[in-house]
């Protein structure tokens, strides 16, 4: 086994009274695509926020590539997510008042890149989805499967180290599910990119290289099952 | 209305209802902003109507109050001899007056239920709460007596007004206002009303007023608007037809705007008392007197159900289905100029008639109609103008900074809702353009040269006969803090002997004295002159050497032949003397007791803010009924002051409601999109670049905004000037000024949303969508 790009151990999370977490564990080599199941309220999109740094847990160890996540400021914290991970949510969540390719070019041009070069790249990623035509339209004007496409190249556009995706397939049709998801991996294998998919869906699951199954806030890593 | 038709009206209207209230604390939460929104307006929309009666009541309580003076009257049990003791204290008026009862049953002034006796008075609550404080400490000594009763509200014109009735037993009835025999108290003649002109500003004022507030409540039932489209279209989808949606939306508009109204008139009861704590501008209002005009009060609620109604309904117009029920926004709406036009030009040319100084003999009723309807139409023409130039303007805009980047395209989609958040802003800033611009145009007209020059006395004062005379006087002002500098004379009216129908002035005092009234190239003390006033007519009594004059109490006195002739010029009040002047050693006698003692002080006013009340506490405890005056060039109308002063109050009820407003609208667009500030968070997208997209989603609007309201309020306020006819003259003062104002509202509430912002935009609220 190659070594933990990112590493949660014995995380918890209570959101007032509730325990979201309990004690779970995950680590994720790089390259690596690692589907997170569970049922609806297990914890799994709450392990999957916490991994990427968007909420803190109450207490528990989180390092990527070596850097103690925990102890980052805000500030800090926020750079890694716009420099080394990618994001992809069930409904795509693009800016609905800019048109596909600004969408995709928003994490470049947010790091600071010229913003003929980030277009550039857009167009580039969009390509690579199959979505080349949509670069004008607005979200409100592509369907489901198309905005989630276009959702993935911008999660990619960057080139990050890792991609969290959060039921990306959920709001599709198997069709398009499967397209995007098909989409995605591969994109994702061909930049070197680790994925973290949140999932309930097995056959979604099956593009990863293994699963960590999330059960009342406990993980249970099926690789060591194995 | 067949039968099946009013259930469906009334099943569609119902469901509206029901759907205000959906969606769990979102809903509840969204119905309560546009109930608090909507309210909010209603209840300054009340207080608008109240205006009338509230100007009505101020009026009758200041006339109920007036020391009638009618014919001469002779002394009788039932008169009272009267003298003004109005004073003022740190810039704020005290209306006081002198009474001392003639016989066993004088008239009591309104409120009063006791008349003072000397050395005792009756206050307002007011001023026993001001004498009481620490504050009022510098104004005891001027109302050192014992208080032996309290004025009640019909006695007064506000319950901040500053009042008190003094005892006296030193009035006679030939002194004019300070001393004059009365037999009862109120004015009971016809008000003297406005001049055509005031009316107009006043109408436009309120109607400058009026606006800014009605656009706020049809700001204010879209509260949530964009979830409620999105819900109505979702029904769409369901199989309502778009008439039923219509209906719908109506039912949900009718109930929150039936909410808002209900708020709105609960806010104006409760607020109602509270208002009697406000005095601005040193007007208070009873609130038994803030009484809504039925007529106006019963327009105000079908206005505002109907403006939620149409508001609504027009709404509906951008929101379209697609087929796998995903809700999605129309193409932005090319917005057509011509009609958003219709407005201004209409109002224009409502007002065109009265161009060339027409206002001046305008007719009536139809006059004003035409010209509130003119107005109106014009600042309407600003709200439908808006939206237009918003989308033209950043149609064009490409390129720039991230923020910059999703402010315009947030801008290029919708710029309704924007404009909506900006309107307000926009009418009030036009409309205040338009009345400074007239304010400034009539000032010359309301504002008339005194003839007085401050440069030599900043203060005159009369004393009473009866009093210890100038050099008393003279020693306590010279002993006063502040006071740099005083001339005092005693003055008594004489009539030759023979000839009393003839009057002439006998005034005793120095040649410091003698300087501040005539030219008089030499003189030492035992001179006297004859002043001749050079303005004086053909036959004027001119004493001359010999002459004999009775003064009063019987002595006679005759001009000496070594009196010398000098010419008058004006004194600091510019007045001209005539008589006689006898400096101190010329006068061997007493001094007459009908004499009055005149004095001109020039203070110091750098020596600290309080000075004019020490000098006043000095000239009460030498006369309780001292007629005190600070000379001033320039002297304002009275009524164009009170008009600007009421329309102050106005502008800052209205731009405390525009900025709530604008507030509140902040506040629900970031709402309406925590979900996508969450996720850009979630990206890692720095907080700064998110605050300055929603800053410049501000600003760009408002600075358009106020350009069109620039634009807007300098053609009104030429039309107004027009009306009066005064020539066009572009105030620049007006427009930087006003949209300096219009742009801090906004940056100050800008400043205030942005603790939300920050709660929205931090990457944990991912999680709660």
């Amino acid at each position: 086994m190659s070594a933990a790009l990112l590493e949660g151990s014995e995380l918890r999370k209570s959101f007032g009274v509730t325990p979201a977490l309990d004690g779970a564990s995950m680590d994720v080599a790089a390259g690596e695509v690692v589907a997170v199941m569970g049922p609806s309220g297990s914890g799994k999109s709450t392990l999957l926020h916490c991994l990427a740094g968007i909420v803190r847990p109450d207490s528990g160890r989180l390092t990527f590539a070596g850097r103690d996540l925990l102890a980052m400021s805000d500030r800090e914290r926020s750079a890694l997510r716009r420099t080394e991970f990618g994001f992809v949510f069930q409904f795509g969540q693009l800016v609905p008042e800019l048109t596909c390719a600004e969408n995709v070019a928003l994490p470049l041009r947010l790091e600071g890149v010229r913003r003929k070069e980030a277009e550039r790249r857009a167009a580039e990623w969009l390509s690579r989805v199959d979505v080349a035509d949509l670069a004008s339209k607005r979200p409100g004007e592509v369907s489901g499967g198309q905005g989630q496409r276009v959702a993935v190249a911008r999660a990619l556009v960057t080139g990050p180290r890792v991609v969290f995706a959060d039921e990306p397939t959920g709001a599709l049709d198997s069709m398009n599910g499967e397209l995007v998801m098909t989409l995605f991996t591969q994109a994702a294998r061909q930049t070197g990119a680790a994925v973290v998919l949140v999932t309930h869906e097995a056959r979604v699951a099956a593009y990863a290289d293994r699963e960590v199954i999330v059960r009342d806030g406990r993980s249970r890593d099926m690789r060591a099952v194995a | 209305m067949s039968g099946n038709v009013a259930v469906r009206w009334t099943r569609d209207v119902g469901l509206g209802a029901r759907l205000l209230f959906s969606g769990g604390r979102d809903g509840w939460l969204r119905a309560a902003m546009t109930a608090v929104g909507v309210g909010l307006g209603v209840a300054l929309l009340l207080v608008g109507a109240a205006v009338p009666t509230m100007l009505q009541a101020r009026s009758e309580r200041g006339d109920r109050r007036v020391a009638s003076v009618g014919a001469e009257l002779a002394k009788d049990k039932d008169t009272l001899l009267v003298g003004s003791a109005d004073s003022e204290f740190r810039g704020e008026p005290i209306h006081g007056l002198a009474v001392q009862a003639e016989g066993s049953r004088p008239p009591l002034p309104p409120g009063v239920a006791r008349l003072p006796g000397p050395g005792e008075m009756v206050v307002s609550p007011a001023l026993a709460r001001l004498l009481a404080s620490r504050e009022g400490e510098l104004l005891r000594p001027r109302f050192d007596r014992k208080i032996i009763g309290t004025i009640a509200p019909e006695g007064l014109i506000g319950p901040a007004d500053r009042a008190v009735y003094l005892g006296s037993d030193r009035l006679s009835a030939d002194r004019g206002p300070a001393g004059r025999r009365i037999d009862h108290f109120g004015a009971g003649g016809r008000h003297e009303g406005l001049d055509p002109v005031l009316l107009l500003l006043s109408i436009i004022g309120i109607v400058v007023l009026l606006a800014p507030i009605a656009v706020f409540v049809a700001a204010a039932v879209r509260f949530g608007g964009e979830r409620r489209d999105r819900r109505l279209a979702a029904l769409r989808l369901a199989g309502a037809d778009s008439a039923m949606i219509r209906r719908i939306a109506a039912g949900e508009a009718l109930v929150g705007a039936g909410l808002g109204i209900g708020t709105g008139l609960g806010v104006f009861l409760l607020a109602r008392p509270l208002i009697e704590r406000i005095t601005l501008w040193d007007i208070s209002v009873f609130a038994g007197d803030v009484r809504p005009a039925p007529a106006l009060a019963a327009l105000i609620i079908p206005a505002v159900a109907a403006v939620a109604v149409a508001v609504s309904v027009l709404a509906l117009r951008g929101v379209v289905i697609e087929p796998l029920g995903v809700v999605r926004r129309s193409e932005p709406v090319r917005r057509r100029i011509w009609w958003r036009l219709l407005l201004p030009v209409a109002g224009l040319a409502l007002l065109y008639p009265l161009a060339g100084g027409g206002v001046r003999d305008w007719n009536g009723g139809t006059g004003q109609i035409r010209v509130i309807a003119g107005a109106v139409l014009l600042l309407l023409g600003v709200t439908a103008l808006l939206p237009w130039l918003i989308g033209l303007v950043v149609r064009g805009l490409r390129g720039g900074p991230v923020s910059w980047q999703l402010a315009v395209r947030r801008l290029q989609v919708d710029s309704g809702t924007s404009a909506r958040a900006v309107n307000g802003v926009a009418v009030a800033a036009a409309g205040f353009i338009a009345l400074q611009m007239m304010f400034a145009g009539i000032a010359a007209d309301y504002t008339k040269p005194t003839g007085q020059d401050p440069s030599r006395a900043t203060t005159y004062m009369t004393f009473s006969p009866g009093g210890p005379g100038r050099d008393v006087v003279k020693a306590r002002f010279a002993r006063t803090a502040g006071v740099r500098d005083v001339v005092a004379y005693d003055t008594v009216e004489v009539s030759p002997t023979g000839a009393s129908d003839q009057l002439t002035s006998l005034q005793f005092g120095d040649c410091a004295a003698l300087r501040a009234l005539a030219d008089v190239p030499r003189c030492k003390d035992g001179d006297v002159f004859v002043v001749r006033d050079p303005r004086a007519d053909a036959g004027a009594l001119v004493p001359h050497a010999g002459q004999r004059f009775r003064v009063h109490g019987g002595t006679v006195w005759t001009v000496p032949a070594k009196a010398r002739s000098v010419t008058s010029h004006e004194d600091p009040r510019g007045f001209t003397a005539h008589g006689l002047f006898l400096t101190p050693k010329a006068w061997a006698g007493k001094r007459p007791v009908s004499a009055e003692t005149v004095v001109y002080l020039k203070v110091d006013g750098s020596s600290g803010p309080d000075v004019y009340e020490h000098v006043r506490n000095t000239a009460t405890s030498i006369d309780p009924v001292a007629l005190v005056s600070d000379l001033q060039a320039t002297d304002q109308s009275r009524k164009f002051a009170n008009v600007k002063r009421g329309l102050l109050i106005g502008t800052v009820a209205t731009l405390t409601l525009i900025g709530t407003s604008l507030l509140v609208g902040i506040l629900e667009q970031m709402r309406e999109r925590r979900r996508l500030l969450a996720v850009l968070a979630a990206h890692g997208t720095q907080r700064a670049v998110l605050t300055r997209s929603v800053l410049w989603q501000s600003l760009l609007p408002v600075f358009l905004g106020l350009a069109l309201a620039a634009v807007a309020g300098t053609a009104f306020g030429g039309a107004l000037l027009a009306m009066v006819g005064r020539p066009f003259r572009f105030d620049w003062t007006a427009v930087l000024g006003i949209s300096g104002i219009g742009a801090a509202v906004v940056l100050l509430v800008t400043a205030l949303s942005l603790p939300t912002l920050v709660r929205l935009t931090r990457p944990e609220g991912i999680r709660t969508e």
